[in-house]
């Protein structure tokens, strides 16, 4: 064994959203040779799915322009990224890796392309079980949107083997975009699961950005982090002696063992099997050493054989969805928006059955928790309504009540903001891996 | 004395399921964690919002709780019509259980 084999890496995205400037301050520190971006989150999936079926170049992650500027000095120092950039599209991904790439004079980058994670025409054309609905894909077909499969690092593993700088993928799982090229950099096999669960932990670990760093942590007067503003992404620094969970000198956060505590069973359910597509790991042992500031070991996760099924998110088209809000404020405030409630209710039951499923809520009161708070009168009340409709007309018509509520409704009320979206469910189904095909292949741009 | 003075906690969605992890800052407050913090009485503070089945595991090696809660998060973030539909502030209704 080689005991100098190590690893270097960031994360450089959370989500679809994630704003880029921690990402681009890791990526030019000098301090990581890989970068792992997670773009997808459960809802997102759905979005970029309809983004595809609006336009078939369509469905990628949407900032793929941007980011590649700002890995260019990782790049040239033949520093790897690689992240779930291709949501639903990503053959569309890859050409926009080569479009950017090409608009900084780089050419020759090697560029991994994982596909076969949209199992959608599977799903329509046999029938799994969708256990959280009680209810398989067979009976809801014809409103079933997109099904996309979570899989692992093998092909991540695959195009790294091929000198691919940069790989791409849809529905590669969270941590899986940091255990492939840390099992690839440590020679680890795949199937040894202990080290597959430790790769596991320092994915986990790193893929939910600021969650790492101290990010939804803070809860004054118990517990603060320095300067949130300018909150550092985690990165880890792997070798054969274990892992270590850091970010850069300067910038702001708080890495210790709450905030990694916090982070560990995050969306975790049995601690001692926590299921990914590479493995079924066990966090319950897991060991946190503080070392030094913002430096923290951690290890001693165990694994057992990979899940035999992978999870396949299958996408509902629930209609369309509608919000409107509106203010009262000062004395009477809660009588009067609950007034204004009264009179959305009876407005939005003109409606019909084209309004589905409406709620109101009193945010300042009870929009968070249904009242299991008791506090004090509010000084002010957002009212909220809230409709699921068949239709994007009639979600259009409930979101305009409220803005009716200016004129025929209760003293004082103000600041009506409306929104209308496609409403999009989704829910798991669980597929034989053997039934699902993952294929790659590495360009060069 | 509430939860919040002695511990801190994260919620984490999976579909309808949520999942909220609880920590005491003093290693020495586990026991009484789980004592006082049992299914039931989690399943009383979030009967409102939860439907589904409330499993906790024991993490005693590193001191905390993991609550698991099944139809909490009325069909999940791209559907329910909640003002939070990841249940991300599920984490602070936690804390304002009595122990």
């Amino acid at each position: 064994m080689n005991s100098s084999r190590s690893i270097k890496i960031g994360c450089g995205s959370a989500y679809a959203d994630d704003p880029l400037d921690a990402a681009a301050a890791l990526a030019d520190s000098g301090q990581v040779d890989y970068m792992g971006f997670d773009c997808l989150a459960e809802r997102t999936m759905a979005l970029a799915q309809i983004r595809k079926l609006q336009d078939p170049s369509a469905g990628q992650d949407q900032r793929i322009a941007q980011i590649v500027p700002l890995m260019k000095r990782l790049l040239e120092r033949g520093g790897k990224v690689i992240g779930s950039f291709g949501a639903a599209n990503p053959n569309a991904a890859a050409v926009d890796f080569a479009t950017a790439l090409c608009g900084l004079g780089i050419d020759g980058v090697r560029i991994g392309i994982i596909r076969g994670d949209d199992v959608l025409s599977q799903v329509l054309s046999t029938d799994y079980a969708l256990p959280e609905l009680r209810t398989s894909t067979s009976t809801i077909k014809e409103r079933i949107v997109c099904a996309n499969a979570y899989i692992g690092a093998d092909a991540i593993v695959d195009c790294l083997r091929e000198d691919a700088q940069i790989v791409l993928g849809g529905r590669l799982a969270d941590p899986s975009l940091f255990v492939g090229p840390i099992c690839h950099e440590m020679q680890w096999d795949l199937d040894d699961w202990d080290r597959v669960a430790e790769a596991t932990l320092a994915g986990h670990l790193l893929e939910c950005g600021e969650h790492g760093t101290g990010g939804n942590f803070e809860d004054p007067p118990y517990r603060s982090v320095p300067d949130p503003h300018n909150i550092g992404y985690p990165m880890a620094e792997i070798d054969e002696s274990g892992i270590v969970v850091t970010k850069l000198a300067g910038t702001g956060g708080l890495i210790d063992r709450n905030t990694v505590r916090a982070q560990l069973y995050y969306e975790v359910h049995d601690p001692a099997r926590y299921l990914t597509p590479d493995i079924a790991a066990d966090f319950s042992e897991v060991t946190i050493e503080e070392l030094e500031p913002n430096r923290v070991r951690v290890g001693n996760a165990r694994g057992r054989e990979r899940p035999t099924e992978l999870k396949v998110l299958v996408g509902i088209d629930q209609g369309w969805k509608s919000v409107g809000e509106f203010s009262y404020g000062g004395p009477g405030c809660v009588e009067r928006a609950q007034r204004a409630a009264e009179i959305l209710r009876k407005r939005i039951d003109r409606l019909g059955d084209a309004v589905e499923e409406i709620r109101i809520d009193m945010q300042g009161v009870n929009s968070l928790h249904l009242g299991a708070f008791t506090a004090g009168y509010p000084a002010e009340v957002r009212l909220r309504l809230a409709t699921r409709c068949a239709t994007r007309e009639a979600a259009a018509t409930a979101a305009h009540e409220v803005e009716t509520l200016y004129t025929h409704g209760p003293a004082g009320g103000g600041g009506a903001v409306t929104s209308i979206a496609r409403a999009i469910g989704v829910t798991p189904a669980y597929v034989p891996r053997d039934q699902i095909d993952i294929s790659y292949s590495v360009v060069t741009s | 004395m509430k939860l919040r003075e002695i511990a801190f906690s994260r919620s984490g969605d999976k579909g309808s399921t949520s999942n909220i992890c609880v920590f005491p800052y003093n290693d020495a407050d586990y026991g009484r964690l789980v004592d006082k913090l049992t299914v039931e009485v989690v399943r009383e503070k979030f009967a409102a919002l939860v439907t589904g089945e409330i499993v906790r595991y024991e993490i005693p090696a590193n001191y905390g709780l993991n609550f698991v809660l099944f139809d909490a998060l009325d069909g999940g973030v791209s559907q329910t019509l909640r003002v939070d539909p990841h249940g991300k502030s599920f984490q602070s209704l936690i804390l304002d259980i009595d122990v």
